[in-house]
């Protein structure tokens, strides 16, 4: 029998072994896990020294991957999805507040990846004792040359083409990429099978078993109709309250918030045509602090309103990514609960900070204060058009629902780079934010599995980055200095923040603005300026943000933590200096737009 | 020590394409031959649709670029011609010196051999018209001509990009089938020791360094 330690060491190696394949399998698969600027980091990890692959930052993911260690014959499949919207982006407004209908987006999985360390049999007689010392140190040196092919394998295959699209353009594109790690997947069917190829590597000797590399892939990929969405720009709905055809001294902040998880929809909204600082829409939401970066995925996208943004590939900060990789440890048995509407797939995390995302990107105009929407902002009321929150179920959600509920989760782990939001959420609330929806379909798959969890709206903003609702939350009690008494408790606006079709504009109308006067209005956006990127202390945060601007990952860390900050009634009467201060700065100007611009 | 070669699948390629050629497979090798602690750099080559992987060695990239500008010299001044580049990975033996050999002894324990048959062509968008191609005719058949040639252009980069394609595979496959050749890896040695050879400017027949090699028996000397 080979010596304990001798063992022990070997178990490590193929330990590691099995994570540095899926760091390298997703850093070259799903943008939002790739370093932006792997070069720009000189440090070596511990984890970089296995194998003497520097390959940056492990994600979170991969941390919270330990249920690998308790049995590593379980076969580690990675299968990597490619999501594609199937319809057209509905420019109307009206479908989008309604959740228009015909979106659909199909899932095809391109890439399949086997990794398992094969053992022999029991009965057979293993290598000798003697052996074993230097057995391990093969199994090293060996694994070492196989994580350098595989490393430049999967730069070859034809996925990562499109890894490629995503990550190199700012522009939103119909498909984004997302994985699932498991133990067990469905097989292919026939049809697929047919269509895909098998690259099998050679097996690596780990005495006493060995190795196992494959990968089954699509050979191509030009049938999928993978293109950039042809950018919309933007609307300008005349006579939508609070325009700034209408009110000229309102405008709605720019990403005020320095952690730009921009949604999609922003970023197609912002189009580098259309006018900076027009953003007549109210989703663009001062009260939301994405933590978390962006590059969203471009998927679908609705211009006039994205009710959910979709963070597809959003890099979750790092104090959000543990917890939402617990989160994702869903199946039994490695898991302690799995709530009945586990996703098959983690894909967008929702935030309603991310619904605001595209407020984020683009300095806007003064929105003029809102009349007949301040009930909206005061109580969540679902049943209006900004509903988007909980959409129908979608036959999607629940095909999803099914599929998650049938397949063994076994070792299921289904994550999504960006389901920053789901992370955060409790156990119970797991499934309900792995769909960050950004148009009908992802609605339809958000309730449905919002409504498969307890009690969804509030699990949901419960589950949320506590960056986001406690900023939501303060930010909710201080942007309108005039009508904090009509502000409603913090759990229902919570609840409407929480709500997957945040209309920030409507948020903003909906809370007593309109009833206050444009000095009200000119106080809360300057409120909303002022506190945005929570952590950037300088007045920049508030300069205008190009449309096409990308929120920098290496904000995000220091950003999220600002979302902690307390507020308190010192810092309240600061900002109503300065509201005061912005006031009769707007006023001395000559009733023309307010740009945004920098708070003074 | 058994000697592991490999000869990859030739390749045609025009003068301007030696560099980028060469480049992605020289540092494909090297990178598979790097096993200390590497920082890879993924380079996108610009002529075509591939992706390859480098060590992220300034050091490394000069001597490779130096031995490809070497190697495009020869070109020059033999056009039209097939040639070979061979990198190999050798050990260092010391021996006792004797009149006929060094103190150091080279024990080559990799070859990796890069066929290359490089085609000079006109190049049809510099706007000069090739006199093999080109038919007077007053209808305009010049740019019919002119159009022939960019398809043939493009389908033969189409053809280059899918062997180059198929040059890497054959490294990974090469190098994940036979490990145990590869002596240990040093502590604190990134690269093993290793040498790029040309043609030298005497050697223009195709295959002359490669016989040279093996009547040279574990020494094959640096021909350029």
């Amino acid at each position: 029998m080979a010596p304990h330690s001798e063992s022990g060491k070997l178990e490590q190696v193929v330990s590691q072994f099995l994570l540095k394949s899926l760091h390298i399998i997703l850093d070259s698969r799903i943008p939002s896990l790739h370093p932006r600027d792997p070069t720009c980091d000189s440090r070596v990890r511990k984890s970089d020294k296995w194998f003497n692959l520097v390959l940056g930052d492990r994600p979170a993911a991969l941390d919270n991957l330990n249920f690998w260690h308790r049995n590593l014959m379980d076969p580690m499949i990675i299968d990597i999805i490619l999501v594609q919207q199937g319809t057209a982006i509905s420019t109307s407004v009206g479908n989008l507040l309604s959740g228009s209908p015909g979106r659909t987006a199909t899932e095809t999985v391109i890439e399949r990846w086997l990794v398992q360390f094969e053992s022999p049999p029991r009965g057979i007689a293993s290598q000798p004792s003697e052996g074993s010392a230097a057995s391990y140190k093969k199994t090293y040196k060996k694994s070492i040359i196989f994580l350098r092919s595989l490393y430049l394998q999967t730069r070859l295959l034809p996925a990562y083409r499109i890894f490629k699209q995503l990550s190199s353009s700012s522009q939103p594109f119909n498909f984004d990429i997302i994985y699932k790690v498991s133990s067990f997947s469905e097989p292919f069917s026939r049809v697929e099978e047919e269509m895909m190829k098998e690259y099998r590597f050679v097996p690596i000797e780990a005495l006493p078993g060995r190795l196992h590399v494959s990968v089954t892939y699509r050979p191509q990929l030009s049938e999928f109709n993978l293109q950039p969405l042809t950018t919309m720009p933007p609307k300008i709905i005349s006579d939508y309250v609070g325009s700034p055809a209408t009110d000229p001294l309102r405008y709605f902040p720019s990403s005020y918030k320095g952690d730009r998880a921009i949604s999609f929809p922003s970023k197609v909204m912002h189009s580098p045509t259309s006018v900076p600082f027009q953003r007549p829409h109210s989703w663009t939401s001062g009260f939301h602090r994405s933590p978390t970066v962006y590059r969203t995925s471009q998927m679908s996208y609705d211009s006039p309103s994205p009710p959910m943004e979709r963070i597809q590939n959003h890099r979750r900060p790092l104090h959000q990514r543990a917890p939402f990789y617990d989160e994702c440890q869903l199946s039994p048995p490695f898991s302690p609960s799995v709530s009945p509407s586990t996703p098959t797939y983690l894909r967008n995390s929702e935030s309603p900070r991310q619904t605001r995302a595209s407020s984020e990107t683009a300095p806007v105009t003064i929105p003029s204060p809102i009349s007949g929407r301040s009930s909206r902002y005061i109580s969540p009321n679902f049943s209006d058009p900004s509903k988007l929150s909980l959409p129908p179920l979608s036959p999607r959600s629940t095909r999803l629902d099914n599929s998650s509920n049938e397949s063994p989760s076994g070792m299921r782990l289904i994550k999504k780079p960006e389901a920053s939001r789901a992370d955060l959420g409790s156990a119970g609330q797991k499934v309900t934010f792995v769909v960050l929806k950004d148009n009908k379909d992802d609605s339809g798959r958000f309730s449905g599995l919002l409504s498969s969890s307890d009690s969804p709206r509030v699990g949901f903003s419960r589950s949320s980055s506590k960056l986001s609702f406690q900023d939501d939350i303060d930010d909710c009690d201080f942007s309108c200095p005039f009508d904090v008494d009509d502000v409603d408790p913090p759990d229902s606006r919570i609840r409407y923040f929480s709500s997957q079709n945040v209309d920030w504009k409507r948020n903003l109308e909906s809370t007593s603005m309109g009833r206050k006067s444009q000095d009200a209005a000119v106080g809360v956006l300057v409120h909303m300026l002022r506190t945005a990127p929570p952590l950037r202390q300088d007045s920049s945060c508030y300069s205008s943000r190009s449309l096409r601007a990308e929120v920098e990952n290496d904000g995000v860390a220091t950003t999220a933590s600002g979302f902690f900050m307390p507020r308190r009634t010192s810092d309240a009467l600061e900002e109503l200096r300065s509201y005061r201060e912005m006031k009769d700065l707007l006023l001395s100007k000559s009733g023309t737009r307010v740009l945004t611009r920098e708070p003074p | 020590m058994n000697c592991e070669v490999c000869q990859l699948k030739e390749l045609e390629v025009e003068h301007f394409e030696i560099r980028e050629v060469l480049r992605c497979i020289l540092h494909t090798i090297v990178f598979h031959r790097a096993l200390g602690l590497v920082r890879p750099k993924v380079i996108d080559l610009e002529l075509f649709d591939i992706t390859y992987v480098q060590c992220g060695d300034g050091e490394l990239e000069k001597k490779i670029d130096e031995k490809i500008e070497q190697f495009i010299s020869w070109v020059e001044k033999h056009p039209n011609k097939k040639s070979q580049v061979c990198i190999s990975f050798y050990e260092v033996k010391n021996k006792h010196p004797s009149w006929f050999t060094n103190k150091t002894e080279r024990l080559y324990w990799e070859q990796w051999y890069i066929n290359l048959n490089v085609s000079q062509q006109q190049k049809v968008h510099s706007g000069k018209s090739h006199p093999s191609k080109i038919v007077v005719d007053p209808g305009g058949s010049t740019v019919d001509s002119a159009e022939n040639s960019l398809e043939e252009r493009s389908n033969r980069r189409a053809a280059l990009e899918s062997s180059l394609r198929e040059v890497l595979f054959q490294i990974i496959k090469f190098v994940n089938e036979k490990k145990d050749h590869v002596p240990p890896i040093s502590d604190g040695v990134v690269y093993f020791p290793y040498e790029i050879t040309i043609p030298s400017s005497s050697d223009s027949a195709f295959g002359m360094d490669m016989i040279k090699r093996m009547l040279q028996t574990g020494h094959p000397t640096m021909l350029s």
